[in-house]
């Protein structure tokens, strides 16, 4: 096992010249602490006895089955988890931090603007580790904009802890990752990043909204699917797509005309408002009449062939993500 | 030769268990990932590296972008390059674009931003069917010969040395066990070919060939395409080239689905300048004619339903 250990840890044999001495120590010293060779060694053993057809497979379940044992927080509880060694090290605080954020992000659906806000406040205090967490009870109906307690040290969620509650936002939210993915391209921040409030904000809403958008374009596959087949008719599918677009577009001009409305209590963050203004009225343009008329309109007519829910939940995502600006 | 992985089969030692999947490998590239990036992992966080490394792995998502001693170093990261290669490509399929080597290079060298030039010529050699490579190929021609270079390229290799033993009417270098027909049939092979150049495209008995090949794949420890897929190609004609018995394997279905990343052969539109050959195999029989610009031989498909055997005339 020596050599693997060796091969594995990527140290330099003895003899090198001691720049790299020292980073095949700090290297060994990380690996270690870690403990990543009884974790390595571990994952072989259950890998040779199982002796399974895919090995690689094997190993991949086991890892994940393992992060997410370790990573199983309880929610809002609060109560310590403890990893295997024993010891909560940051890493494992990190991950309950995070389940609590996603627990705060789940009380309260988005359209319920004041207190969804409420709980994205909450949810960036925990995530914001050297932030107020004092404050986070202090928090009213209000005004979220400028936040009159600024946080002391911490400058930002971490970059990769925010994408990282995008996914699993949109993954709790019924949304396979495939179709997230290009979603989060356009939203995720690197991970040496500091993500400010604004930021996280948009991204979680917009997460919530798309969860809420893909599951509403589901049903709505289901509802043109012939039951029996798995399929639908493609000139069905076009023409509700459509409609999806349509309902997307016109809520485009809405802006302005909210703002001047603006009630000083609500939520002062416009872009968010706008999104949510814009599912509402996409629903709405979604009425069986009017999706009706569509199916008419495409009977007569349109290409032939069938599309899988697949296609269609793809095509419907691209319909949303293309109107999400790109976070620089 | 790679031993399948057989739960039915518990006498396989743990050693050559884990050899054989190449985890170790992977083990170690991971480590070595881990280690560049130490700084953003904590103890929690390796665990979920891991997971996500072998995830990627398994799905075959780990090969971009990476350095081309790793795409190769495996044959599942060499099936995974090549269907990565596809994927992101596969337009050109659709448009019927067609392509020189250096413009393939390039888009192989976005994918993995060392791939050598070496292995691109290689496969444009099989594609073209000719030691001249300066036209143009359509994506499936390209494809299907890069994927039979790329996963089989030490066996190919070892062919080729065979190959050209073979036409210099030398007992090829591998040892085979000499029959009284063999030995008869090399000094003819030098007979009629002391005339000519060496060059790939002109042919040999096929009979010796399959002998020799099947001695190689006795003794060879890495993938080779099952031989009843070679055996059936070289049986069906009198004569061989090298590149045309190549591009017969790399248009062979079963070869396709034993690699098992791409799509049938035929699903992806080829560029057809002229009818296809009979059996899947050409004639050879003169030197290889200087190539044009656009026109390039129909490639043969194994299940040929048209049974005009090309001619040089037609060719041109």
């Amino acid at each position: 096992m020596a050599d693997k250990e060796k091969r594995r840890s990527g140290v330099n044999p003895p003899g090198m010249p001691a720049g790299k001495a020292t980073k095949s120590d700090s290297d060994r010293e990380f690996l270690s602490q870690a403990g990543v060779g009884d974790l390595l060694r571990g994952a072989i053993l259950k890998m040779v006895e199982a002796r399974s057809d895919d090995p690689i497979g094997f190993l991949a379940d086991h890892f994940c089955n393992l992060a997410s044992v370790t990573a199983a927080g309880s929610g809002g509880c609060g109560d310590e988890e403890q990893v295997n060694t024993g010891t909560v090290s940051a890493g494992a605080q990190e991950q309950q931090r995070l389940n609590r954020a996603l627990w705060h992000l789940r009380l309260a659906h988005h359209s319920q603007r004041s207190a969804f806000s409420n709980n994205v406040r909450v949810a960036y205090d925990l995530l914001n580790f050297t932030g107020p967490q004092t404050c986070a009870g202090e928090f009213s109906e209000g005004p979220d904009g400028p936040c009159t307690v600024s946080p002391a040290g911490g400058g930002g969620v971490r970059g990769g802890l925010y994408t990282q509650t995008l996914q699993c936002l949109c993954s709790e939210g019924g949304v396979p990752a495939s179709t997230s993915a290009p979603l989060l391209r356009r939203l995720h921040c690197h991970d040496h990043e500091a993500v400010p409030y604004d930021v996280f904000r948009h991204g979680v809403l917009t997460c919530a909204v798309f969860s809420d958008y893909i599951r509403q374009a589901q049903r709505l596959y289901a509802e043109v699917c012939c039951p029996g087949e798995g399929t639908a008719s493609r000139a069905l599918c076009l023409a509700v797509l459509g409609t999806l677009k349509e309902a997307l577009e016109t809520s485009q001009g809405s802006d302005t005309n909210y703002c001047a409305n603006a009630n000083t209590k609500v939520n002062s963050c416009p872009e968010a408002n706008v999104k949510a203004i814009r599912y509402l009225e996409a629903s709405a343009k979604i009425s069986p009449c009017k999706l009706a008329q569509a199916m008419a309109g495409a009977q007569t007519q349109g290409p032939g062939g069938n599309m899988d829910a697949k296609e269609f939940e793809n095509a419907a995502a691209e319909l949303f993500i293309t109107r999400v600006k790109v976070v620089s | 030769r790679k031993s399948r992985m057989n739960r039915l089969n518990p006498t396989v030692p743990a050693d050559q268990y884990l050899a054989d999947s190449n985890v170790l490998f992977y083990l170690n590239d991971a480590v070595i990932q881990l280690l560049e990036h130490k700084e953003e992992y904590n103890q929690f966080g390796v665990i979920r590296y891991f997971a996500e490394y072998f995830s990627s792995v398994k799905n075959s998502n780990h090969v971009l972008f990476r350095e081309f001693n790793y795409i190769q170093a495996t044959p599942h990261n060499r099936a995974s390059f090549i269907r990565v290669f596809w994927k992101c490509y596969r337009q050109i399929g659709k448009s019927g674009d067609l392509l020189s080597m250096l413009e393939y290079r390039s888009l192989l060298q976005l994918l993995c931003p060392d791939f050598p030039v070496v292995l691109v010529q290689s496969a444009a050699r099989i594609a073209v069917m000719d030691d001249t490579i300066d036209c143009l190929m359509s994506f499936s021609d390209f494809l299907y010969a890069f994927q039979l270079q790329f996963y089989y390229q030490e066996f190919l290799d070892c062919v080729l040395v065979i190959y050209q033993d073979l036409l210099a009417g030398k007992s090829p270098n591998t040892v085979i066990v000499p029959t009284s027909t063999s030995i008869e049939q090399i000094p003819s092979v030098s007979t009629e070919e002391n005339n000519k150049e060496e060059r790939p495209q002109d042919g040999v008995e096929p009979s010796t060939l399959v002998e020799c090949i099947d001695a190689l794949c006795d003794r060879f420890k890495h993938s080779h395409p099952p031989r009843s897929c070679m055996r059936e190609i070289l049986n069906q004609t009198d004569r061989i080239s090298y590149y045309s018995f190549l591009m017969s394997l790399a248009k062979q279905e079963a070869i396709n689905q034993t690699i098992g990343v791409l799509p049938n052969c035929t699903s992806i539109p080829s560029s057809n300048s002229s009818s296809s050959a009979v059996g899947g195999l050409k004639e050879v029989q003169k030197k290889a004619s200087p190539r044009r610009n656009i026109h390039h031989r129909r490639r043969m498909e194994v299940e040929s339903d048209g049974s005009t055997e090309e001619t040089d005339s037609s060719e041109n």
